[in-house]
C-alpha cells in the first residue's frame, strides 16, 4: 500500500507541473500572506481584484484568459516563514508571497524568490507612483526584489484621562508630541509620568506602561531611542552599539523596578492587551497604527482621538532620538513559478498596487499609503486617522535593515531583552551575550561600537 | 481489614490529590453547555449556543471537513501500522533472521526515543520524495515514528502464543505462512485490536507533524483546526467555545477508550508519551 | 497480556532454549520485515543520517538546502573590498556594459525575439553602448514594435548585456568564465577566490558545536533540561506515580478503577486541547487566579506571569500525563506480589506504612528504575507540551534544549531557520539519548528480552 501511495502521489506532482506547461492561458496563482489577521484580507483580494482586471483587459484585446488566484493566510509570522521556506526548499512554494521587507535579505540569497524589476516596469503607473523610499525598502543588493504592499508607523500611545488625572493640562497634552520630537520629554519621563498615575491610584499595579508583549521590529525602536543604528550606511554591514543596547536594555529594567510594567510582561496574551488598551486601563502603550483599527472595529474603543493621545517613540538619552519604524509588507514572487507564471503573477501585483485598490486595505486595516496618489484617493483622504499619522509620525519613520544576517542579531536582541528584562541576567551579562553571539556568527560583517 | 486498612483518609487524600483533573475535566463538560457571568467560575444558565458551530459554518468554519481529514489520517495510520508491524513482530518474535538482537536492540532504542528530534532529517526526506506538504507524506512519517512501538508490542503477543500450535500447523504440512495467518493471526486478535485502537488514537490527536509537514495542504486536521482557533488574536477568547469543539474533538478518542479501556490499560504501559 | 508488561519492565524471566545447531536464516522472516524496514530506513535512519551531516554545516534560510549557486553580488564586493580586494578590481567586476552589435543581434535571433522589434533595434542603436540596464530598457520600450509585457523587454536587453553581477551560475566554471569575460584584468588568482567566496550553499563548519561549547546560553539550556527532567520525573512521573498505584492497591475495587480512568484522561486528550484546559485553568480569568483572589492570595496568569508558576505549570502539566504511566506499571508490579506476604505482615500487626515501606516498596526497584529511565529519554526530547504551553516563556526562562533545538531549526519569529545549528542541537540529544539507551539496556538484561526464537524449522 505504501508504495502504491508513494507513486501515485510522485505522478501526481509529475502530471500537475506538466499541466501549467501545456494550457498556457489558463493560469492558477497561489498567494500566501503572512502575519495577516481579519483586517488584512485585502493583502491576498487585492490580487483576486487584479486578476478580474486583468482577464477582463485580456477580453478587451480579444484573448482568452482565465486566472483563478489561490490564497492562504497565517495569522502569524513563524508558522508562516517556516512554511514558505520549507515548501521553496521541496519545490511546492506558492508563486506570489506576502511577507515583511527583511526577508528579501535571506530569501533573495537561498535563491528562493526573483527580483521583480525583471517583470515589471517602475516607471511606468502604478508602480511610478510609489514612495521612493518605500521602493527602496524593497531592494537588496542593487535590484528591486518586491513591491511594497504598505506602510505603517508605529506608535506610543497615552491614555488622555490618565494624563489629566496627574494633573496634565491640555496644553500639556497636545503638546506632548512635540516635546517627545524634540527630544525633551524621554523615555524616562514619560516612566516618571505613569508611575505617577500608579501612584495616585489612577492605574493598577504594572500597568503604567505596556509595551508589544511579543518579538517585533518594535523594540529596535527603543535601541534607537538609545542611539542605535541597526546598520553603517556606507559599508552597509550591521552595527552592534553596545551603548544603545545597554541603554536599552536597562531601561526595561528600570521600568520592571519601578513597578510600571511586568517583568514577565513579554510573552503575554494580545487579546489582554488589546482589551486594556482599548479600554484605557494603561497609561502609555505602544503598538502600530493599524492596532487602531482593532481597538475601533473589534475592541469597542469608540472615542479614540478624545481618549488617546499618540506621538513618536521618545528618545531615551541625549545619544538618542525620537522615532518610529516602519515595517512594510511586500508583494514578492517567487523562484517556484515557472516563468509563464511569474510574469502573470508580476502583473497581478502591479495592478493590486493602484491607489484605488491598495486604498481598500490601508483603510481596513489602518495602514498607511504607498504612494502620493493614495492618500488622494477619497476613501483614504476621509479617515482622519491615517490622515493624523501619516502628518505626525510618518516623516520620522525609517525600516530595519534589508541583511541576509540580519535575522542573526534580531534573534540574538530580543534573546538578551529577554533574558535582562525577566532578570535571568544582567544587563551587562546580556548584552555581552549579545555581543558574543553576533560576532560569532558574522565576524568581519559586523561592526561592534 | 484492621483499622491500619480504613478506606477512608486515603479515598479524601486521593481526590485532593486528583482535584486539578477532576476540575479541568468537569469544567470541560460543563462550560460548553452553560454560560457564566464575567470573572466568576459557576455557570448560572444553560445554552446551547457553544455548540452552533456543528452546523453553522460561519463560527468557526467547517469542522466537518477538518473531522474528515483527522478521520482519513487517523485511519490511514492504522492502515499503515497494523499490517506491517504484525507482520514484522511475527518474524522477530518467532524466525531467524541475521543481525536479530541488534534490530531488537534498535527497536528499544527507537521505541524510547521520540523522533520529535529529528524532523529536520525528516523534513529532507520527505523533500526528496516530494511528499512534503502532502498528508500522505503526513502519514508515512507518523506511521513510521509508530512502528517500532508497534513491533515491540506484537512482538510480545507472539511471544505470548504457545509454540505448540504452531509446531502443530507445520507437522501437518502447511507452510509457515499459512499456519502464520490461519493460525497465528487469530490468537493475537486482541493485540491487533488494541495496536488499532491505540494507532487510531495517536493519529487523530497528532499536532506536530501535519502542523510542520503539511502547513500548505488543504487536509487541515482537527488538531490544527483547533489551535488556529485559539490563535486568532482578533476574536477575544472564548474558552466555552474552544471546549465545545475541543469536546467534539475528543468525542471519538473518549468512546473508544471507554469501549477498550482494558486492553489499552496494558498497551499505554509502552506508551511513548512524556 | 502480562508479556509486554513484562517485557517493558525489564524482569522477564523466560526459559531459555539452549539450541547448539545454528538454524539457517528464515527468508520469509526477511520478506516480512521488509515493509517494516522500508519505512524505518527511510524516516528514522535517513533523518539520523542527515541530523549528523547537517550539524556539521552552516545550514540555514539564506544557504538554501541542496546546491548552491555561484553569484557574486554588490554586497559580496563590498565584504572582499574589506579583505583585500582592490576598488580597480571591484569596478572592474562590478561593469555593465551593453552593446548593440551583430554578435547581440544574432544571440537575440536565435533566442526567439521578433524579428520586426529587433530589426528597430538594430537600425536604431546599432554601435552604440550604455552602462546602465535601466536606461537601456527604457530606449527599447520607446520603440514602435517593443513587447507589451516587461519581461519579454528586459530579455530580449540582456542578449545585448555583458556583466557578472547579480546573475546566479549553476557551477564555478561558468562563473569563472563570464568573471575573466566582464574584467579581463583581474588576476585568476583572484578570481578563483571571488569564485570560491561567491557561493550561496552550505558550507562544511564545526562553528556550530564551538558556538553549542563557548556560550552561556548552553549552560541554562542544560540547568533547565535537568531541572525539567529531573522535577517531572521525580514529582510525578515516579512521585505520583507510585503514590497513586499503592492508594489505589488499597482500595476498593469501583474507587480503584475511577481514579486510574480519571488519572488516564490527560494521557488520551488530544494535546491541543490539553493545552486549552491548562490555559483555561490558570490564565486570568480562568480557574485557580478567580479561587485565589477569592482567597486573597495573588492572582495573575500562572501559566506565564511569573518565573516560578511557569515552571510548576510547565511540571505539572507533563506530570499529569506522566503520572499514569508510572501508574499502570507500578499498579502491574504491585499485583504480581503474593498476597500471602501482606497477609502474613496484617497478621504480624504491621500498620499499613510499615507494609508499604518493607514489603512493597523493595519489589518496586526495577519498576521505578525502568520508569525512570524510559521517561527520561521522552522527556529530554519532549517539547510539544511547552511549546503549546508556555512556549519557554516568561522570556526565556523555561526553554529547554529539544524546545530551543526546534525553534531554532525550524520555528522562529525571523523566519531565520538555522538547520545546522538546530541539526547540531539535535545531535547532542541524538547522542545522549543513545548512550543512555545503552546503558538501561544493559541494565534491564536486554539479552534475556530477545532470546532466540522458539520454532526454528
Amino acid at each position: 500500500m505504501t508504495f502504491t501511495a508513494t507513486r501515485t502521489a510522485l505522478t501526481a506532482a509529475l502530471l500537475s507541473s506538466v499541466a501549467f506547461g501545456a494550457a498556457a492561458e489558463d493560469y492558477t496563482i497561489t498567494v500566501w500572506a503572512g502575519g495577516s489577521g481579519d483586517n488584512a484580507t485585502y493583502r491576498w483580494e487585492a490580487i483576486e481584484m487584479a486578476a478580474d482586471q486583468m482577464e477582463r483587459e485580456a477580453a478587451v484585446r480579444g484573448e482568452e484568459l482565465t486566472i483563478t488566484v489561490e490564497s492562504q493566510a497565517w495569522t502569524g509570522w513563524d508558522d508562516f516563514k517556516q512554511a514558505f521556506t520549507l515548501a521553496s526548499e521541496a519545490d511546492n512554494a506558492p508563486d506570489i508571497i506576502v511577507s515583511g521587507h527583511e526577508d528579501i535579505g535571506p530569501w533573495s540569497e537561498a535563491g528562493l524568490i526573483v527580483p521583480i524589476e525583471d517583470y515589471v516596469f517602475f516607471d511606468s503607473y502604478p508602480l511610478n507612483t510609489i514612495y521612493p523610499n518605500l521602493i527602496d525598502v524593497a531592494s537588496f543588493n542593487g535590484q528591486i526584489w518586491g513591491i511594497p504592499q504598505d506602510a505603517e508607523a508605529r506608535v506610543m500611545y497615552w491614555s488622555i484621562p490618565a494624563l489629566e488625572a496627574i494633573g496634565w493640562s491640555s496644553d500639556e497634552i497636545d503638546s506632548l508630541p512635540e516635546r517627545i520630537e524634540s527630544g525633551e520629554f524621554t523615555l524616562y519621563d514619560m516612566l516618571d509620568a505613569v508611575k505617577k498615575m500608579q501612584d495616585e491610584g489612577v492605574l493598577d499595579a504594572n500597568m503604567g506602561f505596556a509595551p508589544r508583549v511579543s518579538n517585533g521590529p518594535d523594540y529596535w525602536q527603543f535601541y534607537q531611542s538609545f542611539g542605535g543604528e541597526m546598520s553603517d550606511e556606507d559599508s552597509g554591514k550591521l552595527v552592534v552599539d553596545t551603548a544603545a543596547l545597554k541603554g536599552m536594555y536597562q531601561f526595561f529594567v528600570d521600568a520592571t523596578e519601578m513597578g510600571v510594567v511586568s517583568g514577565t510582561h513579554l510573552g503575554s496574551e494580545w487579546d489582554v492587551w488589546h482589551q486594556n488598551a482599548a479600554s484605557g486601563n494603561y497609561g502609555a502603550w505602544h503598538g502600530g497604527t493599524w492596532h487602531y483599527a482593532q481597538w475601533t472595529n473589534q475592541f469597542g474603543l469608540e472615542d479614540f482621538f478624545n481618549t488617546v493621545q499618540y506621538s513618536l517613540i521618545p528618545a531615551g538619552n541625549d545619544a538618542g532620538r525620537a522615532n518610529s519604524i516602519t515595517h512594510p509588507l511586500v508583494y514578492l514572487v517567487t523562484s517556484a513559478a515557472s516563468e509563464d507564471e511569474a510574469v502573470i503573477a508580476a502583473e497581478l501585483i502591479a495592478k493590486a498596487s493602484t491607489p484605488e485598490i491598495n486604498a481598500l486595505h490601508a483603510v481596513k486595516s489602518a495602514h498607511l499609503a504607498i504612494s502620493e496618489d493614495e492618500t488622494t484617493v477619497p476613501l483614504y483622504a476621509e479617515n482622519r486617522w491615517l490622515a493624523a499619522a501619516s502628518e505626525r509620525l510618518a516623516p520620522s519613520t525609517n525600516a530595519i535593515p534589508n541583511n541576509s544576517d540580519f535575522g542573526v542579531y534580531w534573534t540574538a536582541m530580543f534573546d538578551g531583552l529577554e533574558a535582562a528584562w525577566t532578570g535571568v541576567s544582567s544587563v551587562d551579562d546580556a548584552v555581552a551575550e549579545v555581543e558574543t553571539t553576533v560576532k560569532q556568527a558574522l565576524g568581519d560583517d559586523v561592526i561592534i561600537r | 481489614m484492621t483499622k491500619n486498612f480504613a478506606i477512608f483518609p486515603l479515598i479524601i487524600l486521593l481526590t485532593i490529590v486528583s482535584l486539578p483533573i477532576a476540575v479541568m475535566y468537569g469544567f470541560l463538560i460543563l462550560d460548553t453547555f452553560t454560560d457564566a457571568p464575567p470573572g466568576e467560575l459557576w455557570p448560572d444558565r444553560f445554552t446551547l449556543a457553544h455548540w452552533r458551530f456543528l452546523w453553522d459554518p460561519s463560527v468557526v468554519g467547517n469542522v466537518w471537513k477538518a473531522a474528515g481529514n483527522s478521520l482519513i489520517l487517523a485511519v490511514s495510520i492504522i492502515v499503515i501500522v497494523v499490517p506491517i508491524s504484525s507482520l514484522a513482530g511475527y518474524a522477530v518474535s518467532r524466525l531467524n533472521l541475521p543481525f536479530r538482537r541488534f534490530f531488537l536492540a534498535g527497536i528499544m532504542v527507537m521505541h524510547a526515543f521520540p523522533a520529535v528530534t529529528l524532523l529536520i532529517g525528516v523534513f529532507f526526506v520527505l523533500k526528496f520524495t516530494g511528499l512534503y506538504n502532502t498528508m500522505i507524506g503526513v502519514i508515512l512519517v507518523k506511521g513510521s515514528l509508530m512502528l517500532p512501538f508497534g513491533i515491540w508490542i506484537m512482538k510480545g503477543f507472539y511471544d505470548a502464543v504457545p509454540w505448540e500450535i504452531e509446531m502443530a500447523g507445520v507437522q501437518d504440512g502447511a507452510s509457515r505462512l499459512t499456519v502464520f495467518r490461519r493460525l497465528i493471526l487469530p490468537q493475537v486478535k486482541p493485540g491487533l485490536v488494541a495496536l488499532s485502537v491505540f494507532a487510531f488514537l495517536d493519529g487523530w490527536g497528532e499536532y506536530l507533524l501535519p502542523r510542520i509537514l503539511a502547513p500548505g495542504s488543504d487536509m487541515e486536521v482537527l488538531s490544527v483546526f483547533l489551535n488556529e482557533l485559539v490563535q486568532a488574536d482578533q476574536l477575544g477568547y472564548d474558552f466555552n467555545l474552544f471546549k465545545s469543539v475541543g469536546v467534539f474533538y475528543t468525542l471519538p478518542v473518549i468512546i473508544l477508550f471507554v469501549l477498550f479501556q482494558n486492553r489499552l490499560m496494558n498497551i499505554f504501559g509502552g506508551g511513548t508519551k512524556g | 497480556m502480562s508479556s509486554s508488561a513484562d517485557l517493558n519492565t525489564g524482569v522477564a524471566r523466560k526459559s531459555r532454549r539452549s539450541d547448539r545447531r545454528r538454524p539457517r536464516i528464515s527468508g520469509l522472516g526477511l520478506a516480512l520485515l521488509a515493509p517494516a524496514l522500508f519505512l524505518l530506513t527511510l524516516f528514522f535512519f535517513a533523518p539520523v543520517v542527515l541530523t549528523g551531516i547537517f550539524a556539521f554545516t552552516d545550514l540555514s534560510t539564506s544557504t538554501g538546502i541542496g546546491r548552491g549557486q555561484y553569484v557574486v553580488t554588490p554586497n559580496l564586493l563590498r565584504q572582499l573590498g574589506d579583505q583585500g580586494l582592490t576598488e580597480d578590481d571591484a569596478t572592474a567586476i562590478a561593469s555593465v556594459s551593453i552593446t548593440i552589435d551583430e554578435a547581440g543581434i544574432a544571440r537575440a535571433t536565435e533566442g526567439g525575439v521578433d524579428p520586426d522589434f529587433l530589426s528597430e533595434i538594430a537600425d536604431r542603436f546599432a554601435g552604440e553602448s550604455f552602462d546602465d540596464p535601466r536606461a537601456f530598457s527604457r530606449e527599447l520600450r520607446g520603440l514602435p514594435n517593443a513587447p507589451r509585457r516587461p519581461r519579454e523587454l528586459t530579455q530580449t536587453a540582456e542578449y545585448f548585456e555583458t556583466s557578472v553581477l547579480n546573475t546566479r551560475f549553476d557551477n564555478p566554471e561558468a562563473l569563472t568564465a563570464q568573471l575573466a569575460d566582464v574584467a579581463p584584468d583581474v588576476s585568476s588568482d583572484t578570481i578563483a577566490w571571488i569564485v570560491d567566496r561567491s557561493y550561496t550553499g552550505a558550507r562544511f563548519t564545526t562553528a556550530n558545536f564551538e558556538r553549542l561549547a563557548t556560550q552561556k546560553e548552553t549552560l541554562r539550556l542544560i540547568g533547565n533540561t535537568a531541572l525539567y527532567v529531573a522535577a517531572t520525573l521525580g514529582l510525578f512521573n515516579v512521585g505520583l506515580g507510585l503514590f497513586l498505584a499503592i492508594v489505589l492497591f488499597y482500595t476498593p475495587k469501583p474507587v480503584t478503577s475511577f481514579y486510574s480512568t480519571l488519572w488516564l484522561l490527560p494521557r488520551i486528550t488530544p494535546l491541543v486541547l490539553y493545552a486549552i484546559m491548562w490555559k483555561w485553568f490558570t490564565w486570568e480569568d480562568g480557574f485557580l487566579p478567580i479561587v485565589a483572589e477569592q482567597f486573597g492570595l495573588p492572582s495573575f496568569n500562572y501559566m506565564k506571569g511569573s518565573v516560578v508558576t511557569a515552571w510548576m505549570t510547565m511540571i505539572s502539566l507533563n506530570g499529569f500525563i506522566g503520572a499514569s504511566f508510572g501508574l499502570i506499571l507500578f499498579s502491574g508490579a504491585l499485583r504480581a506480589i503474593p498476597m500471602q506476604q501482606l497477609w502474613a505482615s496484617e497478621v504480624d500487626g504491621a500498620n499499613r506504612w510499615q507494609q508499604v515501606r518493607r514489603i512493597i516498596l523493595p519489589q518496586m526497584r526495577w519498576p521505578i528504575l525502568f520508569v525512570t529511565s524510559y521517561q527520561t529519554l521522552s522527556l529530554l526530547s519532549s517539547y510539544e507540551q511547552i511549546w503549546l504551553t508556555t512556549n519557554g516563556g516568561p522570556g526565556r526562562t523555561t526553554t529547554v534544549w529539544a524546545l530551543e533545538a526546534f525553534t531554532t531549526a525550524l520555528s522562529n519569529y525571523t523566519g531565520n531557520l538555522q538547520y545546522g545549528l538546530g541539526a547540531a542541537m539535535a545531535l547532542v540529544l541524538v547522542v545522549v539519548g543513545l548512550v543512555l539507551s545503552i546503558i538501561y539496556l544493559r541494565l534491564f538484561k536486554f539479552g534475556e528480552l530477545v532470546s532466540r526464537p522458539k520454532i526454528e524449522l
